[in-house]
């Protein structure tokens, strides 16, 4: 109990240094209010934020767009990485093309995006798809890929035909590699949904961030950043906590279950 | 009569960095129903290739007939097992023997029936909902021999399969094996790189020669394996098949070295 108390308190302890640091250059006046306004400020235009549906409904909206394209971007990039980790082929017509892109900065083909769909939901959800699928596609495509001979082998001799060893040996062998695909790709699903609505959108956290910053309201500003900070917060730990669950059986966790010597 | 295994002119190639690689050359083996026969050899003498041949996991020229009938892949009739274990870690000890009789669509009871029988054979009752990161090499090898049996294939294909073992879980692992065999009197193919494990259990052992490899001699092992270990080891015959073989083996692996 106090061994979990002194482990939370460590973990906060730096969070707490930096807004003690920020509190500190703000009521020492070492920079002006007007840019960097204090936490305490930044805490008095959030809790009016909450107490209205501004942040609620913005943000409502930018996590729809950004867990709807991640969602598409799993299910496709799962796809992708397995047809070509099974089909030469396949691999041959797709590897040109997630080679050329995978290092393209996404957020600049969203004029483009804007041209074809306008600045709505549909945009901001394929820009974050665009985005998301290429770390799931190699990851995938890496577990497929790394699956040993021997255990494909193995299903085999016992009966199962092509379409059981996908689901129940390549998937699965697979799937400590998609989760890594999936951390990457949530954080980059916040990014891309953001930087889109500051691009062009009517709606969005990414609109009122950028909103409050023209019209010279840093507190509402950091206050919007703030709620979005928090929301990808939660939404990795509730992945990690769901890869945990997945993967108890992953010797990446013999620590926290010591294994049996005999 | 018929050949329960039947290795006809079988060759196989495969490609590396240094080119064109010759693994096996003209290689037969006939093998009787209910027989225990070993593979030995100087290591790289594509013993384990041979395997994965009748295994159907690997295409080769040549034919290999189960029963008379050429095998065209992987097939339920043939169950083996890995030195590496190869168990799904994904899986518990007890879904990985249920993988087979589930994969067959066998009914819940049965599947069952035969999952509990086999963890009772293999003592692993207190770890059955255990993840095989959890199990020792040697239980974790049970668990592989277990997953083979339940789905009661005719011929087990075993590769070096006490290989990873330290001295005393191999001695007690091929016990229980003798054990096994002499009980179902299954038709066994094993992969050895010990002399003395391929004497103790095999009614035959063929020795193949250096890449490419192919067999260049056999013997014929007439010991009776109802007895103790400590009697059959301590018998002549035993020590006298085991020089052969050794000296046999020897040959071979020093032909390795003055063409290497």
């Amino acid at each position: 109990m106090t061994r979990s108390i002194t482990d939370a308190a460590i973990r906060l302890s730096p969070i707490a240094i930096v807004l003690g640091i920020w509190q500190l250059t703000a009521s020492l006046h070492w920079v002006d209010t007007a840019f960097l306004p204090a936490p305490a400020a930044v805490g008095r235009a959030l809790g009016q934020l909450l107490s209205g549906n501004e942040i609620r409904d913005n943000l409502l909206v930018t996590l729809f767009r950004a867990l709807a394209g991640l969602a598409l971007a799993t299910v496709s990039g799962v796809w992708f990485g397995i047809g070509m980790a099974r089909s030469w082929v396949f691999n041959a017509i797709v590897s040109p093309l997630v080679g050329a892109t995978y290092s393209l900065p996404k957020t600049a083909i969203v004029p483009l995006l804007i041209l074809w769909f306008g600045i709505g939901s549909t945009m901001g959800i394929i820009a974050v798809y665009l985005t998301c699928l290429l770390p799931i596609i190699v990851q995938t495509y890496h577990g497929v890929r790394a699956t040993p001979a021997v255990l494909v082998w193995s299903a085999q001799s016992m009966g199962a035909e092509e379409r059981k060893i996908l689901w129940q040996i390549l998937l699965p062998h697979a799937l400590p590699d998609i989760f890594t695909g999936l951390r990457v790709a949530l954080g980059f699903s916040f990014v891309v949904a953001i930087s889109a609505e500051m691009i062009a959108s009517t709606k969005g956290i990414g609109r009122l961030i950028f909103m409050y910053g023209e019209s010279g309201s840093y507190d509402f500003m950091f206050a919007a950043v703030a709620s979005v900070v928090i929301a990808a917060f939660f939404a990795d730990r509730a992945l990690l906590a769901l890869s945990t669950r997945s993967l108890r059986w992953h010797e990446s966790h013999a620590g926290a279950n010591p294994g049996v010597a005999a | 009569m018929i050949s329960k295994i039947s290795v006809r002119g079988v060759s196989k190639s495969y490609n590396s960095n240094a080119g064109e690689v010759l693994a096996l050359q003209g290689t037969d083996l006939e093998i009787r129903q209910g027989e225990f026969v070993s593979l030995v050899g100087p290591s790289g003498c594509g013993k384990s290739t041979l395997l994965y041949i009748v295994g159907g996991f690997l295409a080769a020229n040549g034919v290999v007939q189960i029963d008379g009938k050429t095998i065209i892949g992987p097939g339920v009739d043939r169950g083996i097992v890995f030195q590496e274990y190869a168990l799904f870690p994904w899986l518990t000890v007890r879904r990985n023997i249920l993988y087979g009789p589930r994969v067959r669509n066998l009914p819940p009871q049965q599947c069952d029936e035969v999952a509990d029988r086999l963890i009772d054979v293999i003592g692993l009752r207190n770890f059955e909902h255990r993840y095989p990161r959890e199990l020792s090499g040697g239980m974790k090898q049970r668990v592989a021999i277990a997953r083979m049996l339940a789905g009661d294939p005719a011929i087990l294909l075993l590769d070096e399969p006490f290989g990873a073992l330290d001295a005393l879980t191999r001695e007690a692992m091929q016990d229980e094996l003798l054990r096994i065999w002499l009980e179902m009197r299954k038709t066994v193919l094993m992969v050895t790189h010990d002399v003395n494990e391929a004497v103790y259990l095999s009614n035959r052992i063929c020795v193949m020669s250096a890449r490419p490899g192919r067999i260049v001699k056999e013997f014929t092992v007439n010991l009776d394996r109802t007895r103790t270990r400590e009697a059959i080891v301590l018998s002549d015959e035993y020590n006298r098949v085991r020089n052969q073989v050794w000296l046999s083996v020897r040959q071979q692996a020093s032909t390795v070295a003055a063409a290497g």
